[in-house]
């Protein structure tokens, strides 16, 4: 039994656990084990001075639910695309969006904005007046400018 | 990477696409070794949006996600944003919801029947399909005034109430649909091409499926049960008999199966919903014009609901606010496309083709 640091309930009657960086992959494998085995969502919420990222677990042979929670304040946590391979793509999306770095991702590269985007659009103090334009080079990589007239 | 294998990039701009996917595809000859899907080309960041504006306005960012079945999205979004809002529709709108949410995945699974024929080569069915679309969205330019990206649903109730006229064309729907749909699958399943080029291919097993968040249809067609209109009902889903189809085949045809018996069921469903509509209220008076900006939520809220492509998530973060703090949304289709690359290895190109649009793909969706 690996340890957790509070459990409660939300408002929509599912039981949150909040667990530690350290004890979230062991914690995680149990989940495996105990049967959870669809990991329906990975979110990560910026709540300023630290990162919530949140992961809804489902059980397909009970119809159980659980949410786990792991607050970072460095923004690194490990990945647990290993345990559910639903979660490669979740996490890249949150990588590309909100900014957390997932330690031992097998390709943790932004999904949805081009690979030279300047910051995560999700976060609470992203510049929202700075227009980026995108533009390829002769290689065919992408690149961002903060200028009109070479985007296109 | 062998050196006698090329690199071909299929998309973002092609027919057989559904939209802006783009594959990035290593061939050995004919068959395909590598894929690797990349999107983002319809991106515009729905979730930022969300946070910007009040929770009545973010409902047309919903629509706007899987646009052939529009109104699934919206009932998806309310059933999270009323319960953190603390504004319960009325009976009536509840079962309005059922009723129009029905008919607009009656509408998606057509549009999918319609493209996916296109895909393999049969133009006829196309016009079918559409032609019997049309009709269910004059019911919703009769509800709404609008055809595709509705806004129809608001929060605490429906926009406008089901007049006599639309309830008849609804009944008249009823009426020519079944054997129209039956004409339609018959397009199909009798044409030797079609049978050969969805049997047995692209098969998905079931522990794969799960293991990759794989929900909707192509779920039940790999032999899970599972339906969040069962699993936990939400509007009156639990008041209504319908039949959950499955198959364990797991292939192409299997997923076309269980889409067209999942229209059928939801006729049934459409049908039991017209019998217990009741009178009343179609809005909860909480949330009138005047005071739909003011109300405030707080908590977290995460809703599931089916729409036509699979499992369709809000997960809903406030603060207190008259604005959202977090939105997140779980698309069905971000998942079930993950599962492409794993479909796709060793099979020919022209199989990959079906293989990708028995996924369903709306683009709306997956890059939200």
């Amino acid at each position: 039994m690996v340890d957790i640091i509070s459990e409660s309930k939300g408002k929509d009657g599912r039981k949150i656990v909040l667990v530690s960086v350290e004890n979230l992959i062991p914690f995680m494998k149990e989940m495996r084990t105990n049967g959870f085995d669809h990991l329906s969502l990975v979110t990560a919420v910026d709540k300023k001075d630290s990162i919530d990222v949140v992961y809804h677990l489902h059980s397909m042979e009970r119809n159980e639910y659980v949410v786990v929670k792991v607050n970072t304040k460095n923004s690194v946590v490990p990945s647990v695309t290993g345990i559910w391979p639903s979660a490669n793509w979740d996490e890249r999306e949150q990588y590309d969006l909100v900014g957390v770095r997932f330690e031992g991702h097998p390709n943790m590269k932004r999904i949805f904005l081009p690979e030279s985007w300047v910051g995560h659009p999700l976060r609470k103090d992203y510049d929202l007046s700075k227009v980026q334009y995108i533009n390829m080079d002769e290689d065919g990589e992408d690149y961002v400018t903060f200028d009109a007239g070479d985007g296109w | 990477m062998n050196d006698q294998w090329i690199e071909l990039n299929i998309g973002p701009q092609h027919p057989s696409m559904h939209g802006v996917l783009r594959l990035k595809a290593k061939l050995d000859g004919e068959i395909i070794r590598e894929l690797e899907p990349v999107i983002g080309y319809l991106h515009r960041n729905a979730e930022k949006l969300c946070e910007m504006g009040f929770y009545c306005d973010n409902l047309i960012y919903f629509d706007r996600m899987d646009y052939v079945g529009a109104m699934n999205m919206e009932v998806g979004y309310l059933e999270a944003a009323e319960k953190i809002l603390g504004v319960p529709p009325p009976d009536r709108a509840k079962w309005i919801r059922v009723i129009i949410a029905e008919l607009s995945r009656i509408a998606a699974h057509l549009v999918w029947a319609g493209a996916y024929g296109l895909d393999l080569g049969m133009l006829t069915p196309f016009f079918y399909c559409f032609a019997e679309r049309e009709k269910i969205l004059t019911i919703f330019t009769e509800a709404c005034g609008s055809r595709q990206e509705t806004n129809y649903m608001s929060i605490g109730g429906v926009y406008q109430d089901f007049n006599d006229k639309i309830i008849q064309e609804i009944k008249d729907f009823l009426e020519t649909f079944p054997k129209r749909l039956e004409e339609i699958y018959n397009l199909y399943v009798k044409n030797d091409v079609f049978l050969s080029r969805t049997k047995g291919i692209g098969v998905l097993s079931k522990e794969v499926a799960i293991a990759y968040g794989v929900t909707g249809p192509m779920l039940r067609a790999s032999g899970v049960e599972y339906d969040v209109r069962r699993a936990e009902p939400y509007l009156f889903y639990d008041k209504v008999n319908f039949e959950i189809p499955i198959s364990h085949k797991g292939d192409n045809l299997a997923r076309f199966l269980v889409r067209f018996e999942e229209m059928r069921q939801s006729l049934r469903i459409i049908k039991q919903g017209l019998e217990k509509l009741p009178e009343g209220p179609y809005f909860n008076p909480k949330a009138k014009k005047s005071m739909m900006i003011r109300l405030r939520g707080d908590g977290e809220y995460y809703a599931r609901t089916e729409s036509s492509k699979g499992e369709f998530g809000v997960y809903i973060v406030a603060d207190g606010g008259v604005k959202p703090y977090r939105v997140r949304v779980r698309s069905p289709t971000f998942k079930n496309l993950s599962i492409l690359p794993v479909l796709s290895k060793d099979v020919m190109l022209a199989d990959m083709i079906a293989i990708s649009g028995s996924i369903d793909l709306v683009f709306g969706e997956i890059d939200r």
